[in-house]
């Protein structure tokens, strides 16, 4: 199915900002909220994975109900999991469409990354002794 | 143990600062009056504790020295640097970055380039009705959140300065004051205000020109419905705005990060034109990180620009969607970053991020951040508000002078960078 992606900030996302490598961080940043007549239709419960999609990568994300979006709507918060499946184009104005782009997703039971995991795929490497 | 009375908070553009920090054996053990995102940045422990570099891939300890000499060998060494960043950072530190930058033929950018950015452009284009928060808390009758969800983004903002503060030339601040809420999404924000405008996705543009023409005496001429908003709630939004005492318009990433960006907020600006004909109308974005507001007064007053400044050409050359860091790293086109009081390992598309790791890129930051994966040199600072001093600007363009409550071993952004500017400065002159 096709959603807009929105991503925004969440309180629990400030919360662990200072410990992204950490799994409170992940779980928050690795949520898709999305309208329940949406998971219906993508035959998703709750706390169950999906895989997003775009021109530019995709990623795992886990489902939680949320009735205050509009449907074909998903809400992520910011983080290393909405911005790798994010466009960089930015149409001549320094900003990317954060809020505002198109993704597809299916269900999967594939398992979700932590956002350290996603950066030592792309060639990352963390520091252990932190 | 001792109290630390009115403290700044280092964390949103709310710069709340009435903050009460407990402090025993030389540590932070209470914040009290912060929201729980300030709290957890007061009470933060995981800082790195020295400089690490990168070594074949394995990160080691280094001393301060040697990683100022790297920082400097590497950014003199570049043809096109780029420093990003700055607005977790004071407003001293900001001054030297600048400086540094046009030593170098750098480009130098904030986080302004990926939050209110397209802000910029539309004041630039319109003008300004702002003013300061403490005016919207002592007269606003309506407030209006457009594109934005202070409950979970800057928490104390309705407590502090609008829903729920007292204001002295009100009776009763929150029986008299008229909250509207505009988003895509009911928010928990929504939830508090007496009229919430659900919008379709990709139409605030549209809802704003139909408040407009319906301001002007055009109402007429709206359809049924714009962009899912009825014209009977159009009109009676419309109406709550003439006929209050002082309106005060915030709005968010809602506005600037969809379609239309800047001129979503170039026509936000002059709907607050058109009221003003009928009564007092005021706007202010919700700034995000805490200074950076005041990355843009300094950035301004040193180049004549906000942000996304170029001086490869010798002179400061302004050009967002050229000179922005984004564009510059998606087409690959610098050849080392530094990274300041920023995380654009987290923040940015996965194509920026990639370059920066095949790139040289330093990070000063207290903490290890997702951009520390993909660097190969962090220095650790002290974080201002806590262990450091310097000024920073609230949201609404009023500089704050931020007190440290501790002393450490940390050097502060201002410490660092003076160094890397005095060995530039050495190298320039030999």
């Amino acid at each position: 199915m096709k959603f807009i992606m929105n991503t925004g900030r969440t309180i629990r996302q400030g919360k662990h900002i200072e410990s992204k490598l950490g799994s409170a961080y992940s779980d928050e940043t690795g949520t898709c909220f999305m309208h329940p007549m949406d998971m219906l239709a993508l035959g998703v419960d709750e706390k169950e994975n999906v895989k997003a999609f775009t021109d530019v990568g995709e990623v795992v994300l886990t489902v939680v109900i949320d009735e205050g979006l509009p449907e074909g709507m998903i809400f992520i918060p910011y983080g290393r999991h909405c911005n790798a499946i994010l466009p960089s184009t930015t149409h001549s104005t320094g900003m990317p469409d954060y809020k505002h782009s198109s993704v597809e997703i299916v269900p999967t039971i594939e398992q979700r990354k932590s956002a350290g995991e996603m950066m030592e795929e792309m060639g990352g490497v963390s520091y252990a002794d932190n | 143990m001792r109290i630390i009375e009115d403290m700044v908070c280092p964390f949103c553009g709310c710069l709340c600062d009435d903050v009460i920090l407990t402090i025993e054996n030389d540590m932070i053990i209470a914040a009290d009056n912060c929201c729980t995102v300030g709290n957890a940045k007061f009470l933060g422990k995981k800082r790195l504790k020295s400089p690490i570099i990168k070594k074949d891939g394995v990160w080691e300890q280094t001393g301060y020295d040697e990683a100022i000499q790297y920082t400097v060998d590497t950014l003199l060494d570049a043809d096109r640097p780029l420093m990003f960043g700055w607005s977790g950072t004071h407003g001293e530190a900001q001054c030297i970055g600048i400086h540094m930058n046009e030593l170098i033929g750098g480009v130098i950018d904030s986080t302004t380039s990926v939050c209110h950015g397209p802000s910029i452009l539309a004041i630039q284009e319109v003008g300004h009705p702002g003013c300061t928060l403490g005016q919207v808390k002592n007269r606003a009758d309506l407030i209006i959140y457009w594109g934005c969800n202070p409950v979970e983004g800057h928490p104390r903002h309705m407590s502090r300065y609008t829903v729920y503060a007292d204001g002295y030339f009100l009776q009763n601040s929150f029986k008299e004051r008229k909250v509207i809420v505009v988003d895509v999404r009911e928010t928990e924000t929504a939830g508090i205000a007496d009229e919430f405008v659900r919008v379709k996705p990709g139409g605030d543009f549209a809802v704003i020109s139909a408040l407009r023409a319906i301001i002007r005496g055009k109402g007429d001429i709206i359809p049924e419905s714009v962009a899912g908003v009825s014209r009977e709630q159009l009109v009676r939004v419309a109406e709550l705005c003439k006929t209050c005492k002082f309106g005060a318009l915030f709005f968010g990433l809602g506005l600037t990060m969809v379609k239309g960006k800047y001129k979503n907020i170039s026509n936000a600006i002059e709907l607050v034109d058109e009221l003003n004909r009928h009564t007092k109308f005021t706007l202010t974005p919700m700034r995000g990180h805490w200074n950076v507001y005041g990355s843009n007064e300094v950035f301004t007053w040193m180049t004549g620009y906000p942000y996304a400044v170029d001086f490869c050409r010798g002179v400061a050359f302004y050009n967002p969607g050229e000179t922005s860091a984004i564009d510059i790293l998606a087409r690959k086109e610098c050849d080392a970053c530094l990274v300041v009081a920023s995380d654009p390992g987290a923040h940015f598309p996965r194509a920026c991020v990639e370059h920066m790791k095949d790139i040289p890129t330093i990070v000063i930051d207290p903490f290890q951040t997702l951009t520390t994966t993909v660097a190969d040199l962090q220095i650790p600072v002290a974080v201002t508000g806590i262990d450091a001093e310097g000024t920073a600007y609230r949201m609404d363009g009023i500089p704050l002078k931020v007190k440290k409550a501790l002393d450490s071993n940390y050097p502060s952004d201002t410490e660092i960078l003076s160094k890397m500017y005095e060995k530039m400065l050495e190298v320039q002159w030999q």
